[in-house]
């Protein structure tokens, strides 16, 4: 089960993970609903290794405001508590293990 | 309107599959327009039995035999779908609402991009192609919609709602008269120049028109072409492909009982023979499926 972020518990989740990354996503967006299943598979397979949790951007704007966020899904992606990237759109599970091996 | 089987798409799958599901005594309705089949405008040499053909005198004869079968063309794209219990419900541009027993889904592939400078670059940063999702993050700002069809048009009149400023770009009208009426009393501002290119640096700034019009945005909402499959598949509880295509079995069924699909949706080759093969047994399996039968 991957962790629902909000206002409350979106800086401790960043600051505690080495390597955080958090899908920002909507109900009503078809792409998201895709992108779902594929950030669970993520998170299983980064346990560990990788903070993987998920943002509900409609319900939490302020965030969505705060890291400029335009479009979703979009992946954030934190290292050592630094923004690193915002990987916008719908994208394999292979993809995003490949750039978080990356990192 | 009722119907056992809607088939969704008039290309050679759609029409295919309406003159096989008819055949077996079932009611059919076609949405979507066949000027919009990618076989429309081609000419083909590899076709079984009938040396250089037009892939539109193909459509037009294959409308003529599926409507001698008793199977309706509406001409009307679907703007919405939803599964409601054991039914399939779906809505015309012109409003006309249609439940139906089975589905097939034989849109094609949609083209989604413009192919101008700078959507590539700017995507994400202002460049979307998908305003329901996208939409709350323009309160307040400015949007321009990009498209011709009854897509771009419903997509338009929503973004009234967020919006400070709402422009479409449409340089060939062919969303449903119902829908662009509809944008323009929501206050749509409309452009009908093709766009030429997405201007900004690190984000959209303005959309620059072949007329020279120079559209200050922040955001370029692109809406090519109508309700994607991928979309459609989705209302109906399948999931498509990372390729927007849909699986189906041999027997052109997806995950969803009721749900078939055939023709260019459901992958390579893009090919009128296979779209055909497909559209024969997805029509068939979808009578099937109505009369209780599979």
């Amino acid at each position: 089960m991957v962790t629902e972020l909000n206002e409350s518990n979106f800086d401790s989740f960043v600051e505690s993970n080495h390597i955080a990354i958090i899908d920002c996503w909507a109900p009503w967006c078809g792409p998201c609903r895709r992108m779902g299943p594929i950030i669970e598979e993520v998170a299983n397979d980064l346990a560990g290794k990788a903070g993987v949790a998920k943002l509900n951007t409609d319900e939490n704007q302020a965030i969505a405001v705060r890291f400029n966020i335009n479009a979703i899904p979009t992946l954030l992606v934190f290292k050592d508590r630094v923004l690193v990237d915002a990987l916008v759109g719908l994208r394999p599970k292979e993809d995003i293990l490949s750039y978080v091996s990356g990192l | 309107m009722e119907t056992d089987v809607l088939v969704i798409g008039s290309g050679p799958a759609g029409i295919q599959a309406a003159i096989h599901a008819s055949r077996r005594k079932v009611s059919v309705t076609v949405a979507g327009r066949p000027s919009a089949s990618a076989a429309a405008g081609t000419e083909m040499d590899n076709y079984f039995g009938t040396g250089h053909v037009s892939g539109d005198s193909l459509i037009a004869e294959g409308i003529r035999q599926a409507e001698s079968t008793g199977a309706v063309f509406t001409g009307q794209n679907v703007i919405s779908s939803s599964r409601d219990g054991e039914s399939f419900r779906f809505v015309l541009e012109d409003g006309t609402e249609v439940s139906a027993k089975a589905v097939v889904i034989a849109t094609g592939i949609s083209r989604r991009k413009l192919g101008i400078p700078g959507e590539k670059e700017l995507f994400g940063k202002g460049v979307s192609y998908c305003a329901v999702c996208d939409c709350n993050f323009y309160k307040g700002r400015r949007a321009v919609i990009v498209g011709n069809e009854s897509e771009a048009a419903t997509s338009a009149e929503m973004m009234t709602g967020y919006a400070s400023e709402t422009s479409w770009v449409a340089w060939d009208v062919q969303a449903s008269p119902v829908l662009v009426e509809k944008a323009e009393s929501a206050g749509v501002r409309m452009y009908g120049s093709k766009p030429r290119s997405i201007i900004g640096e690190a984000k959209v700034e303005a959309l620059e028109l072949e007329d020279g019009t120079v559209i200050r945005t922040d955001g370029v909402f692109i809406e090519l072409g109508a309700k994607s499959a991928a979309d459609i598949a989705m209302d109906l509880d399948v999931m498509p492909e990372m390729d927007d295509t849909i699986k189906v079995g041999v027997d052109c069924a997806t995950e969803v009982p009721g749900v078939f699909a055939c023709g260019d949706v459901t992958g390579k080759p893009w090919q009128v023979a296979k779209a055909v093969g497909q559209g024969c047994v997805a029509g068939t399996n979808a009578a099937a499926f109505v009369k209780g039968e599979r």
